[in-house]
């Protein structure tokens, strides 16, 4: 399961490179949801470089792996991601917030291809990735895939779903009643191609996340809603990628899985982590912008 | 008696739920993408299903936001989801997941909804807000049929339509048989059951058949009024009201749920801007549902609301007054 240096090496360029792109986004109008968008990039660059079923030239693609931004203000992320495998010229990232553009504020499915999900009422992500990972187990049942469907022997098509769905949710959503009715229904349909990612960055937009309403013992209660849970570094590319694995090798277990990423908000800039900033605005942010060009050495 | 159009013929009351089921039945025989999402709210025909559609029911419990959700990721791969529910619990609970997950992506997803004032079941499921709060949402149809025919042919023509659509399902064991086998339904038509020349009564779903004992009443004392049957409340049949207020001059709506940005305020919108026309709206008036007795011979809440034949009867002369007053320049 280890993964080589050179791979690893190769994700966190890309991770920077995206780091820039989303600094290029908070440029346009100086506001950006810095510190989700920060803390959830090496989750992002691990799943759209490496693990996604994902194809930039055919975004449509019935197979392709689902991912469900639920805390769809932290699109930015992905939207670099977008920019990066070549599907958006690099222009329209400075068009992020703009009137017309595909890069919406919050993820947008209808005018945004490569976005599976419109989010940002926060809580359903997940029922929505369910109800996704249901269709798939449906499309299975009524229509099996027969041996002219694929090139692949048939043991492997038997065990792997046709997509996997990811959901990638806040911690401060986990305030959402919505998002544990998901959780039941997940465990009810034994949907094991479904992988929730929890980016458990400690802090929401009022203040720490468990201060404003406690969600520990997190662990404990996903297990006890019948997932398996791992719990991982979420800025640590190995450790990503590993779990990121691990999920997709016990498929055919009949439970969802969930991955609860330990992360830091508004990682790479050191007044954005001082300040745990949600919502970035105006000079303070900018201030952060430049910390960030002169950290990761701008291409420009 | 009163004559009627094409396609009418008054019957006995039937309710309208046995249509809906017929419909929904046969649409899940013809598409084998019909899913039916349960919310542990009797689906109709469920004996049947149980019987014949037992891998297409999709159980969510009471559940009614995450079932919203997960009826718009199924049509997004295809499927074609239907919920059925009270509206309070599928609708009104659910609105911002269906706001935020069908309609902004104009998913195929199909409700069928019950509402409206009736019955023992008291303030809860009485709703009448439904469609006032629906009616803002951009992409979603809303149908209310008249009667059993109308349901049927309503809910084949939803599960035919691709994009997010709605039946209010009246659940009133009164309202009349109203239409022949072959009335030709379509979404976002009127139909007029009867011209009429001193007034029209613009009506939807139940009060279809108040209207109908309304223009028998107001027959006996010499006025000659209309009934024009609005079963799609949006999008709503601009030309067939203009047309109604143009041969009558006088137009009183009847809906049984709340008269605040329902099919009244729709109607008036019309006439304001196109031809502006003297209008009574009748409906619940800014008050809640409660309980109350429903037999065919004596509907308390009705009564109590203001919405039997009776009260339109009333409704329409002070119509007719207000037209003759504007004629008369006074």
């Amino acid at each position: 399961m280890s993964h080589s240096d050179a791979l690893v090496q190769e994700l966190e360029a890309r991770s920077k490179a995206l780091f820039n792109d989303c600094l290029d986004q908070f440029c346009t109008f100086s506001q950006g949801h810095v510190g989700g968008t920060m803390s959830v990039m090496e989750i992002i660059t691990a799943l759209y470089f490496h693990h996604l079923k994902f194809d930039p030239k055919n975004p449509d693609w019935p197979e392709r792996d689902r991912v469900i931004m639920s805390k769809a203000h932290c699109c930015e992320a992905i939207y670099a991601a977008l920019v990066e495998l070549g599907m958006y010229p690099e222009e329209t990232l400075g068009t992020y917030y703009c009137y017309g553009s595909p890069f919406q504020g919050h993820a947008d499915r209808w005018c945004t291809p490569g976005i599976d999900f419109s989010g940002g009422s926060l809580g359903q992500g997940l029922s929505f990735a369910a109800g996704l990972a249901l269709a798939e187990k449906l499309k299975m049942k009524f229509n099996p895939p027969s041996r002219e469907d694929t090139f692949l022997p048939r043991y492997i098509v038997r065990y792997n779903p046709r997509f996997r769905t990811y959901c990638i949710m806040g911690d401060g959503e986990m305030h959402e009643g919505q998002v544990w009715e998901a959780a039941m229904f997940a465990t009810k349909f034994k949907l094991d191609n479904l992988i929730g990612i929890v980016d458990y960055n400690k802090w929401s937009l009022d203040g720490p996340t468990n201060d404003i309403m406690p969600i520990e013992p997190l662990v404990d209660k996903w297990r006890a809603f019948g997932w398996t849970v791992y719990e991982i570094d979420g800025h640590d590319l190995r450790q990503i990628l590993d779990s990121l694995d691990l999920v997709a090798k016990q498929y055919g277990d009949n439970k969802p899985k969930v991955i609860i990423a330990h992360t830091v908000k508004g990682r790479g800039v050191s007044n954005w982590e001082e300040l745990h900033m949600h919502l970035g605005r105006g000079e303070e942010m900018m201030k952060g912008v430049r910390e960030g060009r002169a950290k990761y050495g701008d291409m420009e | 008696m009163a004559t009627w159009n094409r396609y009418v013929e008054i019957g006995e009351p039937v309710m309208t739920g046995k249509g809906i089921g017929k419909a929904i039945k046969a649409a899940f025989l013809k598409d084998p993408r019909a899913l039916a999402i349960l919310e542990d709210m009797q689906f109709p025909e469920i004996e049947w299903f149980t019987d014949n559609m037992f891998d297409r029911m999709i159980e969510c419990g009471i559940a009614e936001q995450n079932g919203a959700c997960v009826a718009a990721a199924l049509a997004s791969e295809g499927f074609v989801p239907v919920i059925n529910n009270f509206l309070f619990a599928s609708m009104s609970r659910a609105y911002n997941q269906i706001r935020q997950s069908i309609l902004v992506d104009r998913f195929n997803v199909k409700f069928i909804s019950r509402e409206g004032v009736w019955g023992e079941v008291g303030v809860s499921h009485a709703t009448i807000e439904g469609v006032g709060s629906l009616r803002v949402l951009p992409n979603l149809v809303i149908m209310n049929p008249a009667d059993v025919v109308e349901a049927e042919k309503a809910t084949e023509a939803m599960m035919q339509y691709i994009g997010p659509a709605m039946i209010k399902q009246e659940m009133s064991p009164n309202p009349f048989k109203i239409f022949t086998d072959d009335y030709p339904f379509d979404i976002g038509k009127a139909y007029s059951l009867r011209d009429g020349k001193d007034a029209t009564i613009v009506a939807t779903g139940y009060m279809v058949t108040e209207a109908i004992k309304a223009v028998d009443l107001l027959e006996k004392e010499g006025l000659d009024v209309g009934v024009l049957n609005v079963c799609t409340l949006k999008p709503i049949d601009e030309d067939a009201i203009v047309a109604a207020a143009a041969r009558t001059g006088a137009i009183v709506t009847a809906e049984n749920s709340s008269d605040i940005n329902g099919l009244g305020d729709a109607v008036a919108c019309v006439l304001s801007e196109n031809l502006p026309t003297p209008l009574v709206k009748v409906g619940v008036e800014d008050e809640f549902g409660q309980s109350g007795l429903v037999t065919p011979e004596k509907d308390e809440l009705m009564e109590h609301f203001g919405l039997s034949a009776e009260d339109l009867v009333v409704s329409v002369k002070e119509c007719i007054e207000k037209k003759e007053r504007l004629r008369k320049g006074v």
